[in-house]
């Protein structure tokens, strides 16, 4: 029964808070730029209103990657509020990201597929750091459920700090901001036109915008994570986490694919490595 | 029962295999259908039957040692001749080493009175790949290899089904025989049988990467034989069964360690994966035939065999290192190829680097991720083997660029190829069930699971980029295409098969892998399934909630799309389109149009073959030698 109400209020909370998280990172960006930025719910009529365009395609077929991409993120939301295994929610989610990569290179648009590319890149920097950010957790607890987590009585964050850092990062790549948003980006200063989602418009893009709603949800609640033993610190590292992607899309200019690939592979896995050892090697357990 | 059943299984093929040569070209289709037929029964009778162990004693053993003895001598001689004839001195001087060592052998090792032949579920599940994959494949080169020989101006075809019918009568033999002599002929039967397959060409290269195979499996044949005497002289074993019951033996770990470098030549693991590259040059079945549901098997399987051997010794560790060693460096090679081929090759020698690693770790669910690894692999591979092969005939490459927009001008080609491709990497299909089983067991160890988990990340990498390439859809013509029973039955069958083994994955599971997991180290691995969940003690894979909300996906995907009416249009190319030609040039400065032209990133620079390959051989090697080290001390 409380699994049934969790997945209900997933559906329903889900998407309000982010369509809301959307609308904060937009009236803080403009200010930050000294604009006086678009109304809170602006993210909301974006979606209304593409919802009501048409759908116009290039390719009979690539609103279907949109719904896998949207489903799946929401199912590993799902599987996320439920604490189930982190590592098969590692891997649920990358079925939504290979959706969403899949789907800009079906329409054929030489742009889509750049922008494409360069997300599969993405992958290739942020997936092991997200799977090592799961072994940490069975280290931890002997476990892979996030539900052994529930036993520990000091936060995660005091063993692992430096992936922590690392999961920093894996947020602004996720997140596709700055300097990280070469495959598609927010902002209108593109010379990708808007990479992956070039073909996308009306109905299919509201589809994306609402997968992103849950999808930051989804990357916050990774965050929660790190202190999940007292909520309001938890949703306080959440929101640190999602300030400090604003402030560095802000205060950076997007940077080759190849400067993030070499930066995830060197520094971020190195040190999330070196998190990894110390856990090993001292043997600590947190339940 | 069990024992006509074993008789059937190793004679069968040989007798297709006669009829091919002894029938026209015009019967082989009928000939493939009934072969693949019987293959379906004889297999499918075995698991039947039941397990057990069959005796050969008496006037039938003799009889059959006879034989083993001749076809021994026939193999040995007819290497000579070739290697001889073609002057290539490193397969002379091995065949050599061989010989002497088969001599030696012959003379000195203590006669035993009776063979066996082992059944188990470990067998059973290589026997229903053999038989049913490999069948398939055959038939699917009946609809083939006309078209391939028309190309090169051959007319092999009844050395070409000889040889592929030989070869699973050969290793069906081989799944089943326990008594390491005859084990031993099997492994150098397929070993002949590849070297004349892959040479199927007879142009250079192929002669050349005919004879690199034949010599680095050489190597591990060597090593067996060497194995066999060890085993036979210093603790009085003939049979493999009999190794695990050894392990607590010192002396025992020097033999295992040879016949698993002999499981790493035929499984073409690092030093050894130039072979498995080299064997690309052979007809599309070839490789499908070699790489996905035989000859490499064979090697993993003798180190799944002997899993109660090393597990939990630093002998086991060394594996477990090596072969995921094997799986992160191919992982990163496979990334910078454009050969649909080599990309399959290298994955390939990965993922079979992947079952090398869990069975080294020896843990429980280890064990049980490798010997399902093997199975969902060997079924995903197969079809990913097939179809790049019918791709190939259908746009005359096997570049991965060239196969942009191929969902246009083969629909049902390309849904079955990304079935494959999608199967090799997400859930919830068995290939990624089980490297999250291997990756939740190799959490003990902290270089394997690093390992781990940068090579899935490289596997992701280089599927997605393929999957995402063929998908997608270019405004170039249509091309028509016919769909030919013989190629897209087999097909449609193994992409029936993925999608039916992923959903019944715990029915197989219970079935086969955790009573052989309990042989192997008796105990069960810790994992129990409800509700569509594969639960061990650690986490729980619900691959049933995927299935459901995929299924979901699908109807949501219908159920809207007629809410809004796609209303097609062209690419958007900045205001500069063409769209009188083909709608993807750009209009350049001097008012004439240019094609644009995107490709996928290699990254030829960090993952190429000549970056990586001389340190993948300096690591392996190493590690092989620090394996045999920790054997001997």
């Amino acid at each position: 029964m409380n699994a049934i109400l969790t997945i209900i209020l997933v559906l329903i909370g889900a998407p309000i808070l982010g369509c809301l998280l959307a609308g904060i990172d937009r009236k803080i960006t403009s200010r930050l730029q000294g604009r006086v930025g678009p109304p809170l719910l602006q993210p909301y009529y974006d979606v209304r209103k593409l919802l009501e365009k048409d759908n116009m395609v290039v390719n009979r077929s690539q609103n279907f990657y949109v719904v896998i991409y949207v489903v799946f993120v929401i199912l590993s939301l799902i599987m996320l509020a439920l604490k189930a295994d982190i590592l098969m929610i590692v891997f649920v989610y990358t079925i939504s990201s290979v959706a969403l990569i899949v789907g800009g290179m079906s329409t054929g648009s030489p742009y889509a597929r750049i922008g494409s590319s360069r997300e599969i890149m993405a992958i290739l920097s942020y997936e092991p750091i997200l799977i090592l950010y799961a072994l940490s957790i069975y280290l931890l607890t002997g476990s892979f459920n996030l539900s052994a987590l529930d036993k520990a009585s000091t936060p995660l964050l005091m063993y692992t700090p430096l992936i922590f850092i690392s999961m920093l990062f894996v947020m602004n790549i996720k997140f596709k901001k700055s300097p990280f948003d070469y495959s598609t980006s927010h902002h209108a200063h593109q010379e990708l036109v808007k990479g992956m989602f070039t073909e996308y418009s009306g109905p299919g893009m509201a589809g994306i915008e609402i997968g992103h709603f849950f999808e930051y949800v989804f990357l916050l609640g990774l965050m929660f994570v790190f202190w999940n033993i007292n909520i309001v610190i938890g949703l306080l590292i959440a929101l640190i986490a999602f300030l400090f992607v604003i402030i560095m899309d802000n205060i950076t200019a997007r940077v080759y694919w190849q400067w993030m690939l070499k930066v995830s592979w060197t520094v971020l896995l190195i040190i999330s490595v070196v998190n990894i050892v110390f856990l090993y090697v001292t043997q600590i357990k947190m339940v | 029962m069990l024992g006509t059943t074993v008789m059937l299984l190793i004679i069968a093929p040989i007798i297709f295999s006669l009829l091919f040569v002894a029938l026209p070209k015009s019967l082989y289709k009928v000939l493939a259908w009934a072969f693949f037929l019987v293959g379906v029964a004889t297999s499918v009778m075995l698991v039947l039957d039941g397990t057990g162990k069959v005796e050969v004693t008496g006037s039938n053993f003799a009889t059959f040692e006879s034989i083993v003895l001749i076809l021994e001598v026939l193999i040995i001689l007819y290497i000579f001749y070739v290697s001889a004839k073609h002057k290539n001195w490193p397969t002379l001087a091995l065949i050599a080493i061989s010989t002497f060592l088969t001599a030696y052998s012959y003379m000195n090792i203590a006669k035993v009175e009776s063979a066996f032949f082992n059944i188990d579920q470990l067998s059973q599940v290589m026997i229903l790949i053999v038989n049913i994959i490999g069948t398939a494949i055959i038939l699917f080169a009946t609809g083939y290899m006309d078209q391939y020989e028309e190309h090169r101006h051959l007319n092999r075809q009844k050395t070409f089904y000889f040889t592929m019918s030989f070869f699973l009568a050969a290793m069906n033999g081989l799944v089943m025989a326990d008594t390491l002599g005859w084990l031993f002929l099997f492994w150098e039967i397929t070993t002949l049988c590849s070297f004349v397959l892959i040479s199927y060409n007879q142009d250079e290269e192929g002669i050349n990467n005919g004879f690199r195979a034949l010599a680095l499996n050489l190597v591990g044949g060597i090593a067996f034989s060497v194995a066999i005497i060890l085993f036979s002289t210093n603790l009085n074993i003939a049979n493999l069964s009999e190794v695990g019951a050894n392990s607590k033996a010192t002396a025992v770990i020097l033999p295992v360690a040879l016949l698993c470098i002999a499981g790493f030549a035929k499984s073409a693991q690092m030093p050894f994966q130039s072979w498995l590259l080299g064997a690309m040059v052979a007809p599309t079945p070839v490789s499908a035939l070699l790489h996905s549901s035989t000859m490499v098997n064979a090697g993993v399987y003798i180190i799944v065999k002997l899993v109660p051997a090393f597990a939990n010794t630093p002998l086991g560790t060394a594996i477990a290192i090596y072969g995921s060693f094997t799986f992160i460096m191919c992982s990163a090679l496979a990334l910078s190829q454009r050969n649909a081929k080599r990309v399959l090759a290298y994955s390939t020698i990965a993922n079979l680097g992947l079952i090398i690693g869990s069975a080294g770790i020896g843990s429980p669910l280890a064990v049980a991720a490798a010997i399902m690894l093997i199975l969902f692999h060997a079924i995903s591979k197969a079809l990913l083997f097939l179809c790049t092969g019918e791709i190939e005939h259908t746009i005359g490459s096997r570049d991965i660029e060239d196969m942009s927009g191929l969902i246009k001008k083969a629909p049902l080609l390309t849904m079955l190829a990304s079935l494959g491709m999608i199967s090799m990497l997400l859930p919830p299909f068995g290939v990624l069930l089980t490297k999250w089983v291997s990756m939740e067991a190799a959490s003990s160890n902290p270089i394997v699971t690093i390992f781990l988990v940068l090579g899935s990340a490289l596997t992701t990498v280089y599927y997605v980029k393929w999957l995402g390439t063929i998908l997608s859809s270019t405004m170039d013509k249509n091309i028509t295409h016919h769909l030919k029973p013989e190629t897209y039955f087999p097909l449609s069958f193994l992409g029936l098969c993925i999608v039916v083994t992923s959903i019944f994955v715990f029915t197989i599971y219970n079935y086969f892998i955790q009573p052989q997991v309990e042989t192997l180290l008796n105990i069960a691995p810790a994992v129990s399934g409800q509700a569509g969940q594969f639960t061990s003690e650690i986490g729980a894979f619900a691959y049933a909630a995927i299935f459901v909300v995929l299924a979901l996906a699908i109807l949501i995907y219908f159920a809207t799309k007629n809410m809004f009416t796609p209303r097609p249009a062209g690419y958007y190319m900045c205001g500069e389109n063409n769209l009188e030609k083909d709608k993807l040039m750009f209009r350049n400065g001097l008012c004439s149009y240019d094609k644009s032209s995107v490709s996928n990133i290699y990254l030829q620079d960090t993952f190429g073959e000549n970056k990586l390959t001389t340190l993948g051989y300096a690591i392996s090697i190493l590690l092989i030698i620090a394996a045999l080290a920790g054997g001997v001390i």
